[in-house]
């Protein structure tokens, strides 16, 4: 409970999570919203393009006549799904190596490490952009699964698993060494309880802390990196909406309808900094040592 | 505390020196021109890049272009060739196959930007460097096995002997001339390694590179180039002192340039996207002039006709009854970019009005399906006897947000009709480079044709044009379209040159493009110019011969 | 020290030659070669054609073969020719890493010069408003997306105010250098808002560490005032793992700049390597690549270099880690 008291000492980050459960919930809810409104977000209206804020449409109208509102909604989905699936995805990889290189060491461990620092040096946004322009085809997926509207979706989330798993295994590594020589685990295996046993019940509950300060942080790099992406024309393809496709879609317009761009942008910027903010807080929660 | 407070001072100072240096107002004689993309590279005919063709409408001009009005023109050389004037001649060669013969003379005032007159010489050497296989010219085509030989007569005079019998004999606008005099020493040291030594890329400044009114004299690569006026020009004197070609790629940056008065117009032929500037125009009318100019931006959908679906002539007529271009042209464009009836422009010369067209009609549509047996509505989706669901998959370049945008409308306008359309798009390398040209889409593909006026379509229509593995993928008859009077019609159109027969002749191929519908024709693109208020007779042409070819007779108003 | 830097050196060839062979394969995994984009919109190009094209640009030949030949090249210093740019590699690169390494330099030096005063200001009264409101801004500039920021400050400062140009390093025929500052402000503080954040927090958290310390108080007690106490002591300390940080994240900038290079035609080697990737110049894009790879590494090796020149406690002979 101290870990508690702590986190709501920071009051960054207390607000931060409230603002995140927030737009979870509405994101989650945007069905209802829909049938509160009673429109339908992908229903085109050419007559009605640009239409300002109004009782039927909260947020006003796109640049086809949808619903800016429910759009984003949706496009919320997509964006914090993408985050936190390829954030829980880095997290697992991570947390994994991490955990299997500090706790058997030696040789195993070295190999593990300069993977992880080869990883580390490769020039992330360049290869990035050169595996989202890789033909999927070509390695033997499936052309119906390359092609299916839900593939650059999948794409991103593999892309920022496949990169972003270092960071939490540099630091699983580093508590899991750390842990493995308290009394408690020499003891369990003295006692000749079998190293998976170990590893899952002595050391990762250990180990869980920073893993989760840098899940969490990960979110947010995915959200922004997916909003990088869409503005290089790699990102998620319309007409699946992310915050990331519909920012890049209005910033061509953003001079005679600013807000079209001000929306997206600002959600973004508001979960990423949130996100950010509620794993600073985390980590004063979580790791006692780290801060004051 | 007295430094920090001298620092501070300092740092005042330096930031008021920054912020208050704002660039006097452009003089008159000054213009600066906003373009989407930074020219990689220099050589005329060595990777066809639009930007690169931009700038050299204004330093180099080619022999023949089409003008603002679709009409052919001579601009190195004297006159056109022609059959009446006994300077382009039919002939028949030794082997018994036929050619056309045509003598150019070069205009007599026409000099290289060093001084030195533009000969003969300089057209051999360009075709000596044209065919030669290791040269890597990309329209090894012309230089390679449509100019047969070429006889020269004198130092301006020369007959160019061409491998087909064709109509439009006259028309040479990609043969580029290359100064002999600078190049030939290249060349001949080793043509193998040619195109990366040559002085169009080592020294892009050189004015004897240039033949047209302005001359490049400053190259910022990846930034902007400087253009001033070429002393050697022959023709009308240009009225800018300097011109600065400026690249800036992102279109809201581009924008926020011209807003900004750091360029003072943006290129329509490559430039911003057409929604912008009509977002713009709405905005800023007083301020700048538009211009909108369509033209052969051939924009439709291509439909594979393997397809079983898309095999049956009603599905594809009800796709488009069922499509409302008008009010697309109409909300999105605002009227500026014309509904296409069929894939000849209705400003092209040898378009011929009277066939059938489509146009928005979704009982018709919905007659036409039933008739095609997709009779049983479920879920709002037309299902057939079989039971089969009325899915079609639609592709197109990922990332060209006009394409995005028209594709997402026709999608909800399907959907009204019970057709499911489902939108899977590509990045404009794959689907150019491998979907489109080993024919691997399912079933509609939304890109553009860019033709020449009087264009003969043998290329997408002809039957021998359809890829194959086994013709290595050659040919852009990517719909599969097979017609025997289609083949015919384009065979003959080619040699029957007289104004009747050709009349007909292109009267019944428009006449078979619009019954068949072998792809869906959508909307002729336009081309949005954004221009200073003062800047006058700049004339957009529409198509590939851009309005810088005409930069001489730019005035300010 | 020597054997160190030896088998660091070592280990950046490896990861270097792993890293040339994974983009080869990579670009060959990319769909259409340089000769289909070529041809795209020439109708009248054969297959033969086609053919002879891939032969003169080399591009026939399988990629390992291609790889072997451009490691036999690169390896006596010929880094072969620009498919795109049609000129040699290192005449394409050199003005690019230029003009990058001045974005980048005058980036870093901003943000640290703005890093520093907060991050100090912030960890002398931790947990205060004062700390939030740095804290809230440090997170405002890692949170933006690139490209949203770089537009906002165009409309703000080139088309609103019309203080600052919007684009271009430099007006046409050079100018003088009031004119590169000018040209440079925008680009420069969109890259320094980004960083800025990061290294205020490690500014921050060093200087807690190090004010908790006992010779901080051994010094308050000695009388010494605050300011000196925070500024030449606890700093100078605090300053050795900042150090480290910052030159870890400097060969990651370098690749990242790509978007605020896109934004302002900023001529570098962000938008190099992007613009080489997509016109499949192989040449170009592996050089540029390992460049990369090669500054990241360098910024590693200068960290550990830093730590330990910086921190006495530290020496090579023991695990470098």
């Amino acid at each position: 409970m101290r870990g508690l008291r702590r986190f709501a000492r920071h009051r960054l980050a207390v607000a931060s999570a409230v603002l995140l459960a927030l737009l979870t919930t509405a994101v989650i809810a945007a069905p209802l919203v829909e049938s509160a409104l009673g429109i339908d977000p992908t229903a085109i209206r050419l007559l009605d393009r640009f239409a300002p804020p109004s009782a039927e449409h909260p947020l006003g109208t796109d640049e086809l006549g949808r619903d800016v509102l429910l759009r984003l909604l949706h496009g919320g989905r997509v964006s914090l799904a993408v985050g936190v699936a390829a954030a829980l995805a880095a997290g697992l990889i991570g947390t994994a190596v991490g955990l299997v290189a500090g706790y058997f060491g030696g040789r195993f461990d070295a190999l593990l490490m300069r993977v992880t620092d080869g990883f580390i040096a490769l020039p992330l946004l360049p290869l990035l952009i050169v595996l989202a322009a890789v033909d999927l085809t070509r390695l033997g997926v499936p052309a119906d699964v390359a092609g299916a509207e839900g593939a650059s979706l999948l794409r991103i989330v593999v892309l920022v698993a496949l990169f972003g798993w270092t960071t939490v295994a540099r630091l699983v590594r580093g508590a899991t060494l750390a842990t493995k020589r308290r009394d408690y685990v020499r003891a369990a295996t003295a006692l000749g309880a079998d190293s998976r046993r170990i590893m899952l019940a002595h050391i990762l509950p250990n180990v869980a802390a920073p893993a989760v300060v840098a899940t969490t942080l990960t979110v947010g790099n995915t959200i922004l990196l997916e909003s990088v992406l869409s503005f290089l024309g790699l990102g998620i393809q319309p007409p699946l909406p992310s915050w990331g496709n519909m920012l890049t879609g209005a910033q061509d317009l953003v001079v005679s309808a600013p807000m079209l761009a001000v929306w997206p942008g600002l959600l973004i910027f508001l979960t990423v900094i949130a996100v950010n903010l509620l794993g600073d807080g985390l980590q004063d929660a979580l790791d006692p040592r780290a801060g004051t | 505390m007295r430094r920090t407070w001298v620092k501070g001072l300092l740092a005042g100072a330096l930031t008021a020196a920054i912020m208050a240096a704002v660039p006097a107002a452009a003089a008159k004689d000054e213009l600066v021109i906003g373009i989407n993309q930074f020219p990689a590279n220099w050589h005329p005919s060595i990777e066809a890049m639009a930007t690169k063709a931009y700038i050299e409408g204004m330093t180099r001009r080619p022999f023949t272009v089409y003008d603002a009005d679709w009409k052919l023109v001579c601009m190195l050389c004297t006159e056109l060739p022609s059959v009446e004037k006994g300077t382009a001649v039919y002939e028949t060669r030794a082997d018994g196959s036929r050619g056309v013969a045509v003598t150019f003379t070069i205009h007599p005032d026409a000099r290289w930007g060093d001084g030195k007159p533009v000969t003969t010489r300089d057209v051999l050497f360009t075709w000596e460097v044209g065919r030669h296989p290791q040269s890597g010219f990309s329209n090894f085509d012309l230089y390679g096995r449509d100019i047969v030989s070429i006889d020269v007569k004198d130092e301006r005079t020369f007959t160019m002997h061409r491998d087909k019998p064709v109509c439009d004999y006259a028309a040479i606008n990609d043969f580029r001339l290359l100064p002999e005099h600078l190049e030939r020493p290249v060349f001949d040291a080793d043509p193998a390694t040619y195109r990366n030594r040559s002085v169009f890329e080592t020294d892009p400044t050189n004015p004897g590179l240039v033949a047209g009114p302005y001359r490049m004299t400053e190259v910022a690569s990846g930034s902007h180039v400087v253009l001033e006026p070429n002393p050697h020009w022959w023709g009308q004197k240009p009225a800018f002192r300097r011109i600065v070609v400026r690249a800036v790629e992102n279109s809201a940056a581009l924008e926020a340039n011209l807003l900004a008065g750091q360029v003072d117009m943006v290129a329509g032929e490559v430039g911003l996207p057409l929604n912008q500037v009509l977002a713009l125009e709405k905005r800023q009318g007083q301020r700048f002039r538009f211009l909108y100019k369509q033209g052969l931006i051939y924009e439709h959908i291509d439909l594979n006709l393997d397809n079983p679906v898309l095999k049956d002539l009603r599905v594809r007529k009800a796709l488009l009854h069922a499509i409302d271009r008008e009010a697309i042209s109409r909300q999105l464009f605002e009227g500026r970019q014309p509904v296409a009836h069929n894939q000849t422009n209705p400003l092209d010369r040898v378009h011929a009005p009277g066939y059938p067209t489509y146009p928005f009609d979704p009982a018709a549509a919905g007659r036409l399906l039933d008739e095609a047996g997709w009779t049983d509505k479920r879920g709002g989706i037309r299902h057939n006897a079989a039971g089969e669901r009325l899915q079609v998959e639609i592709m197109t370049t990922a990332g060209d947000r006009t394409r995005e945008l028209l594709q997402q409308v026709m999608q909800a306008q399907w959907k009204q009709a019970g057709i499911d359309a489902r939108i899977v798009n590509e990045p404009a390398r794959v689907l150019f480079g491998q979907t489109l040209k080993e024919r691997r889409f399912k079933a509609m593909a939304l890109f553009a044709w860019i033709s020449s006026p009087e264009n003969i379509p043998r290329t997408t229509l002809h039957s021998s044009m359809i890829p194959t593995a086994a013709n290595g993928w050659a040919g852009q008859n990517m719909t599969g379209f097979r017609d025997a009077e289609m083949d015919a019609v384009i065979d003959k159109l080619e040699y029957v040159c007289e104004p009747e027969p050709n009349r007909l002749l292109r009267t019944r191929l428009q006449q078979i493009y619009a019954e068949q519908l072998p792809a869906l024709p959508l909307f002729f693109r336009s081309d949005a110019y954004v221009l200073p208020p003062w800047l006058d007779n700049l004339v957009p042409t529409g198509h590939q011969g851009f309005s810088s070819f005409w930069v001489e007779t730019w005035r300010v108003k | 020290m020597t054997r160190f830097l030896v088998s660091r050196l070592l280990q950046a060839i490896v990861v270097l030659l792993v890293m040339s062979f994974l983009v080869t394969a990579l670009i060959g995994l990319m769909p259409g070669d340089p000769v289909d984009l070529m041809l795209a919109g020439n109708p009248h190009a054969t297959p033969a054609d086609a053919a002879r094209l891939r032969a003169v640009y080399g591009v026939d030949r399988p990629p390992v073969e291609r790889y072997l030949h451009w490691l036999g090249g690169a390896v006596q210093g010929d880094f072969g020719y620009s498919r795109l740019f049609s000129r040699p590699v290192p005449e394409v690169i050199g003005p690019r890493l230029v003009n990058t390494g001045i974005l980048l330099g005058a980036a870093f030096l901003l943000a640290v010069a703005l890093a520093l005063p907060l991050g100090v200001a912030a960890a002398r009264r931790p947990w205060s408003l004062a700390d939030d409101a740095v804290n809230l801004l440090c997170f405002a500039g890692i949170s933006v997306p690139p490209f949203w920021l770089a537009l906002l400050l165009i409309l703000l400062f080139a088309v609103t105010l019309q203080w600052l140009p919007a684009s271009g390093m430099a007006p046409v025929g050079g100018g003088s250098w009031v004119d590169g500052l000018r040209h440079a402000a925008l680009p420069v503080a969109t890259l320094a808002i980004a960083s800025v954040g990061g290294y205020t927090r490690y500014v921050r958290s060093a200087m807690l560490v190090e004010l908790r310390q006992d010779y901080i108080r051994t010094a308050r007690a000695k009388g010494m005032t605050e300011r000196r106490v925070v500024w030449r002591h606890a700093l100078r300390n605090a300053l050795i793992p900042v150090v480290t940080i910052m030159a870890l994240e400097f060969g990651a900038l370098f690749s990242g700049a790509l978007v605020t290079e896109t934004m302002f035609a900023w001529p570098g080697m962000g938008k190099l390597i992007y613009d080489s990737i997509m016109g499949n110049d192989y040449n170009v894009a592996l050089v540029a690549l390992l460049l990369a790879t090669a500054m990241t590494l360098l910024g590693n090796l200068l960290a550990d270099v830093a730590y330990a020149a910086l921190d006495p406690r530290i020496s090579f002979r023991a695990e470098p880690r």
